[in-house]
């Protein structure tokens, strides 16, 4: 298969990634668009045979990351937070609404523990294939899972 | 929240993850039976799964302007059609007029590539000219200096036992076959180069052109006896 149309099968769960770290709904879109370009131009250096979809991931993760860290410097935010809680309101308004509690819940967790959340529990990674990604160690993995779960139970816990 | 210390918030967790093997995967249900704290806490993480994955189901989706990009990318690579397809004269200038990508790539790779080596297009064909040429007529990749200006990958035959071998120079590489006098370019890659290691993993080369030249070739390619004689038989 050819890597373009092998990258474009796992272009659905990226997209899910990249809302699930992203603060807003275009930030989300553009660092999907960014990663593609990103994999495109380095496509030499994914080794066939590994699994191109946890490259993708690590790549994504890696460019959200530096955002967080220039954002953090900065002490910036880019959409004020009125705009922040109209994301998500399009198409079925139920699960409009819902992504809207679970992505300000996610959004109020540590990126550490969000990554953490977002690859385990909405991608469905295993703790060893999730660690990789973030280049940690599982037991590492594992705490930031915890944490980050009890957070969202924590937020979410009466609606749950 | 019932959390004992034989019954840790990770191990439970793991438990609703599917992460634990057998032995602990008994244990916890065991705990679970006996104590129904701690089978809620399973519960509650299971509810919270489903939950974040119902949320961001809906956007699980392939954007347009995503699929444009794979799909124009996906167009730049090849410059002949693959091997298997009946032989056609090469169009692929009218390919430039027709697709933006490939003149844009072009425009900017062979330029740049025919003032830096000599690459050139005689009569519509890509042809290799000057130090590419002279590498792939006379180098061997056996015996090549590491940072030779043009380095040789793989030598071997394609299905109508042409000799092909793949180059890289700078920023550019491709897969070029022998024609008469001549080494025709069969496939052209841009963005070859590496410039940092960040994502690179080990052992891969230029990992597209190698797959490619992988589907090109008939049998293995040569060995380093067989790379020195099928040059020096041309």
């Amino acid at each position: 298969m050819r890597f373009e149309d092998e990258l474009l099968g796992h272009v659905p769960r990226l997209r899910r990634f990249a809302h699930a770290l992203a603060r807003h709904s275009a930030d989300a879109d553009d660092l999907l668009q960014t990663a593609i370009e990103r994999a495109l131009v380095r496509r030499d250096q994914w080794q066939p045979g590994t699994r191109l979809d946890s490259w993708m991931y690590r790549i994504m993760r890696n460019l959200w990351i530096d955002t967080v860290r220039s954002e953090r410097r900065r002490g910036e935010t880019f959409v004020p937070p009125d705009e922040g809680e109209r994301i998500g309101m399009a198409g079925d308004q139920e699960a409009a609404v819902d992504l809207g509690n679970v992505g300000r819940a996610m959004q109020a967790l540590p990126p550490e523990q969000r990554e953490a959340v977002a690859l385990v529990v909405i991608e469905g990674f295993a703790y060893k294939e999730a660690a990789e990604i973030l280049e940690v160690p599982v037991g590492t993995l594992t705490s930031r899972l915890v944490r980050g779960r009890q957070a969202l139970m924590a937020k979410l816990g009466e609606a749950a | 929240m019932s959390i004992t210390p034989e019954m840790p918030p990770e191990l439970l967790m793991a438990y609703a993850d599917g992460e634990l093997g057998p032995i602990d995967a008994k244990r916890v249900e065991r705990a679970m039976a006996a104590d129904p704290a701690i089978a809620a806490e399973v519960e509650r993480h299971r509810v919270l799964g489903a939950r974040l994955r119902g949320a961001f189901e809906p956007v699980a989706s392939v954007p347009p302007a995503v699929e444009t990009m794979l799909r124009d990318a996906a167009k730049v690579t090849p410059l002949s059609p693959p091997a298997s397809r009946p032989s056609v004269t090469p169009k692929w200038i009218g390919a430039i007029a027709a697709s933006l990508v490939i003149g844009l790539f072009v425009g900017q790779t062979l330029p740049q590539l025919a003032s830096e080596s000599g690459i050139a297009l005689e009569a519509g064909q890509v042809v290799a000219r000057g130090d590419v040429a002279q590498a792939l007529d006379t180098q061997l990749a056996s015996t090549q200096a590491a940072d030779a200006p043009v380095r040789i990958g793989v030598t071997f035959r394609d299905a109508g036992g042409d000799l092909c071998r793949t180059f890289e120079q700078g920023a550019v590489g491709g897969i070029a076959c022998s024609v008469g006098d001549d080494w025709r370019l069969a496939r052209l890659y841009g963005g070859v180069e590496s410039q940092s290691t960040e994502f690179r993993q080990a052992g891969s080369a230029n990992a597209a052109m190698m797959a490619d030249a992988q589907a090109m070739m008939a049998g293995d390619p040569l060995d380093a006896e067989g790379e020195a004689a099928a040059l020096a038989g041309r």
